[in-house]
């Protein structure tokens, strides 16, 4: 875990701390002086539309789970292997990566990223609204939970939250912060000031409206708008002392011009501000390929390189936080292992995660992967669920965050952590 | 969880959409017997401009200038009189949702009329039928691209991209509560639809939620409750977003087709023959389709937890599952041009059948006594007695719709949105007695709600907290902004924590002031304010100074005044004024506010500049009165 100094050196953002900061980072120092354990930080992918885990990860080797079975489902998405070019990397565990990927395999080969496979739901359904519905609530098969799962380990995280606690780079909250712990729904940080687009277009007349703003809110008789617009007005501040508009990525991280990218550069700047940032969230889209799908090129190929560029640059700007951020991938189901018509795959099951952080158990490929023999496959198609996504989520949330409490985090779940991350 | 079997509930072994609502006056009559009755607001301590305004404060999207004068003038009965009878002319809503083309389609023809693009192109594709070089562009991924030339390829059929119609929902949703007279049936029809939540983040239902909203909720939301009940019960969007279209009963369950078959001498199970399913995709592998299913439940479970009983109204899991197998069968007919020949063969054949197989086909409902469960279930210590069809979950409905339980329930939501986030108990129980007592008359028991002294308490007058969307259109209509085009507002709706008809689970926006308000949402909050004064947000037109004429101010001061005065009718002004004082006397602040102001008002020149810029300090006034705390409550 990083210090000051660390992150003095680390930095090149303006520091704001050290005096008379903030008071929601005031609360959040007292919390740590008095024992509270260092804050730790997850950020969650979401790969909305399904990715083909079998693609990413695919199995190698002879017989009826290998390659050799991959090249007689998939005559046109099958890649050989092979150390460069568009060919599937040999990751010495049974297992390749898409070549797409290839950014990832640095953090690979230093044990710092891991791959669960055959990762998903227990419930069978292949409609992508309610599978991610129940990854983003945590409960499958059940639609009322008011909640998400990330609200409700925010929540039972033990000390008080800074208003950037929660913070998830989409225009809507996602589902998975549902909920009653407060939570950032924020694209552009640029955004986050008063007088919004406008000020960052004219920037003179920010500071009148602030003003006036907190006029009317200081020592408002209604303490759920007083308290909320005090941290309000010091986040604003915060982030204006920073400004995110200057944020230079640390030397050799080069973030894509995607939205992806753009929205881990903005985690990468909140973790370093150290502005109590614990819970984020980000989407990486159009992993539902069912046309035309391509093998080392082509849509599928587009998607990975972006993620795997975007996770790349984003570890590499972290630098000296590295300790402190886990990130995870999740997905809300695989596709059929066999190809149909279209060049693409179809909705099927099971699929992947990476989980990445210095403590993950990292150079393996975790859970227990069936194999593609016919009777293995689910419903007779579709890679079978070995790991259920919770297993990994509550290693996550009790190893890296503290929050050890699997059925709070996921009521009427059972089931055993996955031993994923070093103690 | 406890279970209550109250015996005094007895079943009508007759269909229940024959039931009538026994007991109930006509309209007229009752109306009659209201008026000559008063609202305690006097006892309340508030004068009639006072009562005038916390009742437009409850019961509209916020008063536009001149509405206090006018209820005062016309009394409050006599307004709530006509708000529930939404009987006042809308000439002026209607001139506005007059080009919006999908309003009045059919469920049919807007479902055929608004497919997905993606879907027809994966539909062309597999038929070979693209246009050269779209499969290029499909390799490329380029959406943008895409998405213009499959609009093209709908076009050219007639058709539209299905974004049209989601853009039209959203724009009539706004253009309705900014412009509406009927102003209380929009907040009714807000505050039913979130009761009874679909959303168009689900890909199948999405194009059958403005239905949804038009058919199933907004006919009943001053009517009886046991028919929005089952309206949405019997919505193609509740039953794709709840899955109850893919529920059907188990393997081995007899079923009521299987039954009639029986009886007429016919044997085997060529029921299931008539088999389609409500999710039935072209393409799909015969595998997939016909990969066995059973007994759903989420539909079952948020009946009873979320639509009717509420979650501690006494009910357990075996509840649940037998609810679930009386809805079997209760699906949603898919669109003809995502069934394959098969499956609209099966469908045609079955639509032939004698209303005696058991079938009902009614405006994209369809029950399907194939796969109805009929052996005997036990629901709240109720038999449903085997052998029957659809009458099953009719009979749920009518038992829950009676249940004190759901009184008790409703009511607590009615009073959360209409009086405050904690609502007194004597109160709710007030509602729910007259819920009970009407078998959930909607529009007696808002008038129970009107006529309790706790509805008026100082305690709770101004105390709640917009949503977004009611900031939003409070904003627009006491400031008389023209609204061109809605997507503008509709945006900030969303940045504000209000994506409307996006609410992805079933329990609706939570309807309390903690869940509205966190750093970002205020923030925004705030920022909507400074944007609409400023005339910054598209599709909107401010005209600040036609709104001061008559008094036109002459210092920053008075402007100030003014607008505190015209903004938040009926509230101590002077809490504000002292606070934004201070800011206007900035020297930050340009000082050109009071050589612009003090320009003689009636100088048409003058006038026209203050309302022809609108980002003058006048806006910034109005900016910060629109973000001030005040505002944000109701």
């Amino acid at each position: 875990m990083m210090d000051r100094r660390a992150f003095l050196k680390s930095g090149g953002i303006a520091l704001l701390t050290m005096g008379a900061g903030p008071a929601f980072l005031a609360r959040a120092a007292h919390a740590s002086k008095t024992g509270a354990p260092r804050r730790k930080v997850l950020v969650t992918i979401f790969q909305r539309g399904a990715m083909d885990g079998i693609m990413a990860v695919p199995p190698l080797g002879g017989g009826a789970s290998g390659d050799s079975a991959l090249a007689k489902l998939r005559p046109q998405l099958f890649m050989p292997t092979a150390a460069s070019g568009e060919g599937v990397r040999d990751l010495g565990t049974g297992f390749g990566l898409h070549p797409a990927f290839a950014p990832l395999l640095p953090m690979w080969r230093d044990s710092r990223l891991a791959i669960v496979h055959a990762v998903g739901s227990p419930d069978a359904t292949r409609s992508h609204f309610d599978a991610q519905d129940y990854m983003e609530s945590g409960t499958p098969g059940q639609k009322g939970t008011p909640d998400g799962w990330l609200n409700r380990v925010a929540g039972l995280l033990g000390h008080d939250a800074t208003p950037f606690r929660s913070v998830a780079m989409t225009r809507a909250l996602p589902r998975s912060l549902y909920g009653d712990q407060p939570a950032i729904a924020v694209t552009d940080l640029r955004d986050f000031r008063v007088g919004g687009e406008r000020a960052r277009a004219t920037a003179h007349r920010g500071p009148v409206d602030a003003t006036g703003f907190e006029a009317l809110y200081d020592d408002n008789s209604e303490r759920l708008l007083q308290d909320t617009a005090r941290d309000t007005f010091d986040a604003v501040d915060t982030l204006s002392k920073l400004d995110v508009s200057r944020y230079r990525p640390a030397a050799a991280a080069a973030y894509p011009e995607t939205s992806l990218g753009r929205a881990l550069m903005q985690i990468a700047f909140l973790v370093k501000s150290d502005v109590g940032l614990e819970v984020a969230f980000a989407e990486s889209g159009g992993w539902d390929t069912h046309v035309r799908q391509g093998a080392g090129t082509g849509s599928f190929a587009r998607r990975a390189r972006d993620m795997a560029q975007s996770i790349a640059a984003f570890w590499t700007d972290l630098g000296a936080h590295r300790d402190e951020v886990m990130v995870m991938t999740m997905t809300e189901f695989g596709r059929t292992v066999a190809e149909n018509g279209s060049g693409g795959t179809d909705h099927g099951h099971g699929s992947a995660m990476f989980v990445l952080g210095n403590d993950v158990e990292g150079g393996a490929v975790h859970g227990q992967f069936p194999g593609l023999h016919r009777d293995a496959l689910y419903e007779g198609r579709d890679l079978a669920v070995t790991t259920d996504f919770r297993s990994v989520f509550a290693e996550v949330a009790g190893a890296h965050l503290g929050v050890d409490d699997p059925a709070r985090i996921f009521p009427g779940w059972q089931g055993p952590r996955l031993s994923l991350i070093r103690r | 969880m406890i279970r209550t079997a109250p015996r005094f509930f007895t079943l009508l072994a007759i269909p229940a959409l024959l039931l009538g609502h026994a007991g109930t006056l006509p309209l007229q009559a009752r109306t009659d017997q209201r008026e000559a009755r008063t609202m305690p607001w006097r006892a309340a301590g508030l004068d009639a401009r006072q009562a005038a305004t916390h009742f437009l404060d409850r019961f509209t999207f916020g008063p536009r200038p001149g509405d206090i004068n006018r209820v005062v003038a016309m009394g409050l009965e006599a307004w709530f009189t006509e708000q529930l009878a939404a009987a006042h002319p809308d000439t002026a809503l209607d001139n506005r949702l007059e080009p919006l083309e999908s309003l009045d389609l059919t469920l049919h023809q807007t479902v055929e009329r608004y497919p997905r693009p993606s879907s027809l192109l994966r539909e062309m594709r597999r038929e070979g039928t693209l246009p050269e070089g779209m499969e290029e562009q499909i390799a490329e991924g380029d959406r943008d691209e895409l998405r213009r030339a499959a609009a093209g390829i709908l076009r050219a059929q007639g058709l539209r991209p299905q974004r049209e119609l989601y853009k039209e929902m959203l724009a009539q949703k706004l253009l309705r509560a900014r412009y509406s007279e009927n102003q209380l049936h929009e907040v009714l029809v807000d505050f039913w639809f979130n009761h009874f939540n679909v959303s168009t983040l689900d890909n199948e239902a999405r194009p059958y939620v403005g239905l949804y909203e038009r058919d199933a909720i907004r006919p009943h939301v001053a009517g009886h409750f046991r028919d929005m009940l089952g309206a949405t019960a019997r919505h193609p969007a509740m039953l794709l977003y709840l899955d109850n279209a893919r529920s059907v009963a188990e393997e081995g369950v007899e079923t009521a087709f299987d039954r009639t078959r029986r009886r007429s001498g016919r044997t085997g199970s060529g029921a299931r023959a008539a088999r389609f399913d409500g999710r039935t995709r072209k393409g799909e592998s015969e595998r997939a389709r016909r990969r066995p299913s059973g007994l759903n439940e989420n539909y079952a479970r948020e009946l009873l937890e979320l639509h009717t009983l509420g979650v501690d109204g006494g009910y357990d899991q075996q509840d649940v599952r037998e609810v679930a197998r009386a809805f079997t069968g209760w699906t949603a007919e898919p669109p003809r041009r995502l069934m394959d020949e098969a499956g609209s063969r099966r469908l045609d054949r079955a639509r032939r059948l004698p209303a005696s197989s058991g079938f009902v086909f009614e405006s994209g409902f369809v029950f399907r006594p194939d796969v109805h469960d009929a052996e005997r279930k036990i629901v709240l210590g109720t038999r449903l007695p085997a052998g029957r069809g659809i009458q099953d979950g009719e009979a749920v409905l009518d038992l829950l719709a009676s249940h004190p339980s759901t009184a008790h329930h409703i009511a607590r939501k009615l009073a959360i949105r209409f009086v405050a986030d904690e609502p007194p108990e004597p109160l709710v129980a007030a509602l729910a007695s007259t819920f009970a007592a009407t078998q959930g008359d909607l529009a007696a028991t808002l008038w129970a709600l009107v006529e309790h002294e706790a509805f008026w308490a100082e305690a709770f007058r101004h105390q709640k907290i917009k949503s977004p969307l009611e900031l939003a259109v409070s904003a627009l209509r006491t400031l008389d902004v023209t609204v061109h085009r809605p997507r503008g507002v509709i945006e900030w709706v969303e940045r504000m924590g209000q994506p409307l008809y996006a609410y992805q689970a079933p329990t609706g926006f939570p309807d309390r002031a903690s869940s509205w308000v966190n750093t970002g949402a205020l923030l925004a909050r705030m920022n909507f304010g400074l944007a609409l004064a400023n005339g910054q947000i598209e599709g909107t037109r401010i005209d600040l100074a036609a709104l001061a004429d008559g008094r036109e101010p002459a210092s920053a001061e008075e402007a100030l005044a003014a607008y505190v005065t015209l903004l938040l009718p009926e509230r101590d002004p002077f809490e504000t004024i002292r606070r934004l004082t201070p800011s206007l006397t900035d020297p930050e602040l340009p000082s050109k506010l009071g050589a612009e102001l003090s320009t003689d008002a009636r100088d048409t020149s003058a006038r026209d500049r203050l309302s022809q810029s609108p980002s003058g300090p006048l806006a910034q006034v109005v900016g910060l009165i629109l973000g001030s705390p005040a505002f944000q409550r109701r």
